[in-house]
Parts: C-alpha cells; structure tokens; sequence
C-alpha cells in the first residue's frame, strides 16, 4: 500500500474562501449563519436561520442570472449546464489545484482521477422537469440533464478539466464526500492512480434545505447565534448549508518528486453501515463505532494515539446521543481525544459535510490550533466521559478522525496525520 | 388586445438577452407575421447564444459564416437556438431539418421557406464521408476527406485530424504534426472529388476515376501548423483545363485562420469516353 498525501485545499463555503479566513474563523468560533429572508417570507416554512455561501447568488433557475467572484468565466454552453452546486466546485477545484501547484497537463493525465459527491440539483431537477411537463420535452434546454442529475459534478469537472482517469461520482447522503475520498485513498494506495482530486459539493437552496423540515430534523431557532448547538442539552436540529470543497490527493513519492507541500498524510478510512433504519442512525452508534475502529487499524493507530475528532454531530437530538455512545465506546478505555462538532459553525452540509470536515481537520493540522464545539451553554449528559472542546486549543491535533454518518445507518470516518 | 400584450411580455422575457432590435423585430412579427423581420429576429437569437468574440462576425450578416466552425455553434447549442426560434416565431422544426444546416445563410433561407410555407431548400450536394469513399480512388487510411461539398467549379471539404494517424507517431517525435505534404495530398483529393462529381460539364464529361494523377504543384505555402483535433477546412476551385490536365487553386483554414494555400495543383485525366471528334482526329 501506499502512502497518501493531501497536497491541495480549495474552499467555497460559508466561512469563507481563503483558508487563512476559514482558518481563523473555526479557531475563533465565528460561525456563518444569519436569518435567511426566503424562509421568513414563506409562513409556511418553520425555520429561519441558514448559512449561506457569501459571494454567489444562485436563486433564480437561469444560470445566466447567477453571480459568483470574477475569476473564472464559463462559456454560455458551460454555464448552461451547471447547478449551483456544480458552479462551487469549479471555485473549489480551481483554488487546490493552484494551491497544489498542478498545471493543466499534471489534472489531464491518466494517472490523474476525479471523484465527487453530490446530491444532484433539486431546484434544477424541478425547474426543468417542470418546464418539461408545461411545454414538452422538445422545448427544454439539452443540458437540463447535465445540470440536474447527481452526475453533474463530475460530468463538468471532468470536461472542463479533460480528466483522464478514473472518475466517479458517490451518493451515500451526508456520507457521500468521506467515500469519495476514502475510495480515492484506495486509488492511490492500491497503485490504480498518482493523484486524485475530490470535490464535494451542495447546492445552497431552499429546495435542498427545507424539505428537512417535514421530518422535523430541522432547528427551528431564530437565533443566528445559537441555532446549531451539536452537543447541547437544549439543542432541536440542524442548520442547512451548501457550497463544495475540493482536496488534492497525492501519492506521497509523487508529491515528494515534484517538491509539493504537504498538508497531511492520509492515512486510510473506514466504513461500516448500522443495519437498523432508513434514516435514523443506530441508537448505541453500533455502525460508527466499528467505522471508527477500521478507520484506526487502516492507519496502523491505537484509540490511545488519536488526539482529536471532528464529530459528525448535527445537533439533531437523537444523532448526537448515538455518537456519543459510539464515542464511549471507541475511547472508553483509552481515555477521550479532544472533540468538536464544527457544524456548530457552519450547519450542516449534507453530501458535502465530510469533505468541509476533512478540510477544516487540515487547516487545523496546518495553521496550529483545534476548533471547539460552539454554541454549548450546557452539556448534554450523554457527553459524559467525553472531552467537548467546548473552547478552541492553540495547538495542533496530530491524529485526527474525521466522522460522518448519513440515511441508510451509513458512517465513514477518515484518518488522517500531521505532516 | 390583452392576449397581444401578454404575448409581448412572454417575448421579452424569452428573449430578454437578445439585441433590442431583434426583440422588437420578434413583437412586430407576432402581430403581421411579415417574412422580413424573420433575419432580424434569427440573427439575434443567434448572437444571444455565442461568445461575445463571434459576435462581431455575425453583425457583418455574412451568409457564408460557418455554424460550428465560425461560430461555435455546437449541436446541443443549436438546439438551444432551435428552442427559441420554435418559440418566437411559433414555428416547428424537424430534426431532420437541421441537419443539413451548415452556414448563417441555410438557416436564413432555410426559414424564409418554411414561414411562406414554400419547399425547404436542401443541402443535398453535401457529401458525406461514406459518399466521399465510396467514389474516390484513395480510401483509408489514405483518405484525408470527411466531408465536402461540390457547388459547380468549386469544393469545399473537411478533415479531422483524430491523432490517431499512424504517421502521426513519426512526425514528430513526441509531436505530432499534420505533415504539410499531406495537406497538399488533402487538397488534391478534394480536386479530385471535384472532377469526379461536378455536375457541370467542365471537363468535357464525365471523368474516369482511376485516371487522376499528380503531375505538379506551384505556389505552395504553410502559415500554420495543425495538430489533433484540428478540422481542416479546405477549399480547391478549379482554374481552367486544357486536356489533359486541369489546373485548380487550394487553400486550407482552421479555426479561421489561413493554414495552406497553392496557387496552383495540376491533376492530369482522361474521361470515361473520349469526345467524338478527337476520336476522328
């Protein structure tokens, strides 16, 4: 097996774009959250507060009133066939692979492959099926597919990049983008490829946010400043968010040869599923707790030796107890890691959270601090024997686990190592 | 009135990225639906689907500007175009229709016809590459025609470098190049196909396919080089005959830019049967 490095960060997300932002911004536990006017005018909606991602405008359904930052421009043909989600990830892409240092020929080589995550569009899926039913299917845009389908991230990522190699997209709900880079650690660790980018990605819209509402898993709270509170007693759900993150991986004797900085090693992941429901996840963390534990011996490490979490907690009330139990379960013995659920900061952002997770565990690694769990004014008893950062510390974590968990009893957990 | 009104507000909001005059152009036809105004509006829905750079040409209104090549006008976009047309002038185009649509000036004529309901015009002397193969002497992997198109004296003719031409590998090393040499074999296949399905009588009648020889060429000059994935736009006219030769003039485009040209490529040929009267002689 190989060794896996990170190489590459590119962020569009509600903190913001530029890691020294983001950065600071976890470290000091500013979150991204305001109280959004499209769900305040409908009265039928129940929440108030989102966090949405700052510079892009992508409410109307026609692409060609979308405005995002200046630097890149699409052709008509390409914006044509972007979702909001698709239009983050070009920014996201676009910033690792500068960060990376990877010139056009290094992205479209055979050895280079591109896995991403994302739901699709619904607002895409419904404006053109819409358009679809009204006029019939000959008078409907030839990329409405292109831009709807869960497809659509690696349709135009791997045109406009003209990647070579292998390209998948991973559905698995809130888990999605932690397969899409555990499977591309598989890619380089098993020697099928030198490289892999991994964008996730989520459309900002009400109509991948609110239809959470009608399982009730959303924070009805109209208080920005502490409507996610993963980890607290009095905390009642979620807050949507969107945006993509995109991660370079290298094999490490690849990045090493061509002199490339390295952020982290990548030192292997782990998936197990809970067998028990549709959505809710197993009561005592059954599946996590063994994902974790894969995840532990794929990187050679002991529970002992990991020194911080990043919690997949959402702050619905049932998902954190089952973390908490399967956190119990894991550390236990060995005494608890420092964990934090950053979701406290910028909700949650389903098939992109695990991806912006990874992320955040490497600006952390990187720029010498570890986020707290904002937002707890009082501990949920379930937390007992854990260590909530409820506080950022001023030092790096060196072994870090990154959790996710989705519908379907689904968890991947991701490991990885200060360089 | 309302309807018309309502109509004008649908009008402006379908087509609120065209040209000003061409929306204006599309509410006047609503109402007299007069075959005039039809350029105006196409041409602006036109304009509103390319890039900005391809603009300038569509405004000189050149009929010869070439939809995909020129243009940029690819068949998803086409059918993007094709939508808005469909809904402005409340027409209905086949797909069957389009795909003979070549140039600004097709899709010109191609609507005028069709608004005063008179036979669509067709592009039936476009030749496809199997009609190209199935006539000429040369076949592959020595062909290097796709597709063309024979208008009297004249013929237009297209060839894609795949990059997967064996002689590619050698030429050169590590970067391949269309050998030049082969540019001018390219031109004079596309005479060839000329002489061999012109439907005037320029050569005296019809001529005999395993005839056409080289004998010689003057004027040759390469300004660019092509490399795969470029299409070379060719185009040979002939020049005059005096049998048995005939003399043509080539040159080579791509992506609108001059690539080759010679100023003069003699073919010599025999016909299928030799005229009477130089049989007496």
């Amino acid at each position: 097996m190989r060794d896996v490095v990170v190489t590459g960060i590119g962020l569009v997300t509600c903190l913001g774009r530029s890691k020294e932002a983001v950065g600071q911004r976890l470290r000091r536990m500013e979150h991204g959250f305001v109280r959004y006017q499209p769900f305040i005018e409908d009265e039928r909606i129940p929440i108030s507060v989102a966090a949405p991602v700052p510079e892009f405008d992508t409410t109307s359904t026609d692409p060609e009133d979308w405005t995002f930052p200046p630097e890149i421009r699409f052709r008509l043909e390409q914006l044509r066939g972007l979702s909001p989600n698709a239009l983050y990830a070009h920014f996201a892409l676009s910033r690792a692979l500068a960060d990376a240092g990877l010139e056009a020929e290094q992205v479209s080589d055979p050895r280079t492959g591109l896995y991403t995550a994302s739901s699709g569009s619904a607002v895409m899926t419904h404006f053109h099926l819409d358009r679809m039913k009204k006029y019939g299917p000959l008078r409907c845009s030839p990329l409405g597919i292109v831009a709807s389908t869960a497809g659509t991230l690696n349709f135009n990522l791997a045109a406009a990049y003209h990647v070579r190699g292998s390209t998948c997209g991973y559905v698995s709900a809130c888990a999605s983008s932690g397969h899409a880079l555990g499977f591309a650690w598989d890619e380089i660790a098993l020697n099928r490829q030198d490289r892999m980018l991994v964008v996730g990605a989520e459309d900002f819209t009400l109509e991948t946010i609110v239809p959470f509402s009608s399982m009730r898993v959303l924070s009805l709270s109209e208080d920005p400043d502490s409507a996610s509170r993963p980890f607290d007693r009095n905390r009642d759900g979620f807050v949507g968010t969107g945006g993509s993150v995109a991660l370079i991986l290298e094999a490490a004797e690849v990045a090493e040869k061509r002199g490339a900085r390295v952020y982290a090693h990548f030192k292997g992941w782990g998936q197990a599923t809970d067998g028990y429901h549709v959505a809710a996840s197993h009561p005592d963390g059954e599946g996590l707790a063994r994902a974790m534990h894969l995840a532990m011996d794929t990187a050679g490490w002991q529970p002992g030796e990991v020194d911080y979490v990043n919690a997949h907690a959402t702050a619905t009330p049932a998902g954190d107890i089952s973390e908490c139990r399967a956190l119990r379960k894991v550390f236990g013995a060995s005494g608890s890691p420092g964990i934090s659920s950053t979701k406290a900061l910028t909700g949650h952002a389903l098939s992109l959270s695990s991806i912006m997770e990874a992320s955040f565990c490497l600006l952390a690694m990187d720029q010498d601090f570890t986020p707290g769990s904002a937002h707890i004014t009082e501990l949920d008893p379930e937390t007992e024997g854990l260590r909530i950062l409820t506080e950022s510390i001023p030092q790096a974590p060196t072994r870090v686990l990154s959790n996710s968990s989705g519908f379907g009893g689904v968890n991947v957990v991701l490991a990885m190592e200060k360089a | 009135m309302a309807t018309t009104h309502l109509k004008e507000e649908e009008l402006r909001e379908s087509l609120k990225r065209c040209p000003e005059k061409a929306i204006e152009a599309a509410i006047a036809f609503n109402e007299t639906r007069d075959p005039d105004l039809v350029p105006v509006i196409v041409m602006g829905i036109i304009e509103r689907f390319v890039e900005p750079d391809v603009r300038p040409l569509l405004r000189e209104n050149d009929d010869k500007a070439r939809l995909l090549e020129d243009l940029g006008v690819d068949s998803l976009l086409m059918v993007e175009i094709v939508i808005l047309v469909e809904e402005t002038l409340s027409i209905h185009i086949e797909n069957e229709e389009l795909r003979t649509l070549r140039t600004v000036g097709d899709i010109k004529a191609y609507l005028d016809a069709k608004i005063k309901g008179l036979p669509i015009p067709s592009n039936k002397n476009i030749l496809k590459f199997e009609e190209v193969a199935a006539v000429m002497p040369h076949q592959p992997p020595f062909l290097f025609l796709q597709e063309a198109r024979i208008n009297g004296t004249t013929a237009e003719g297209s060839y894609h470098i795949s990059g997967n031409e064996a002689f590619l590998e050698g030429h050169f090393k590590d970067n391949p190049v269309f050998p030049a040499s082969l540019m001018l074999e390219a031109l004079g296949q596309l005479a060839v196909l000329l002489m061999l399905k012109t439907s005037g009588d320029a050569f005296g009648g019809p001529v005999k396919p395993d005839s056409i020889y080289f004998v010689s060429c003057d004027g040759v000059r390469c300004h660019k080089m092509c490399k795969p994935q470029d299409v070379l736009q060719m185009k040979v006219s002939l020049k005059k005959v005096h049998a048995p030769l005939a003399q043509f003039e080539g040159t080579i485009l791509c992506h609108g830019s001059k690539v080759a040209k010679a100023e003069e490529i003699s073919l010599t040929f025999e016909l299928e049967r030799e005229p009477e009267d130089s049989l007496r002689s």
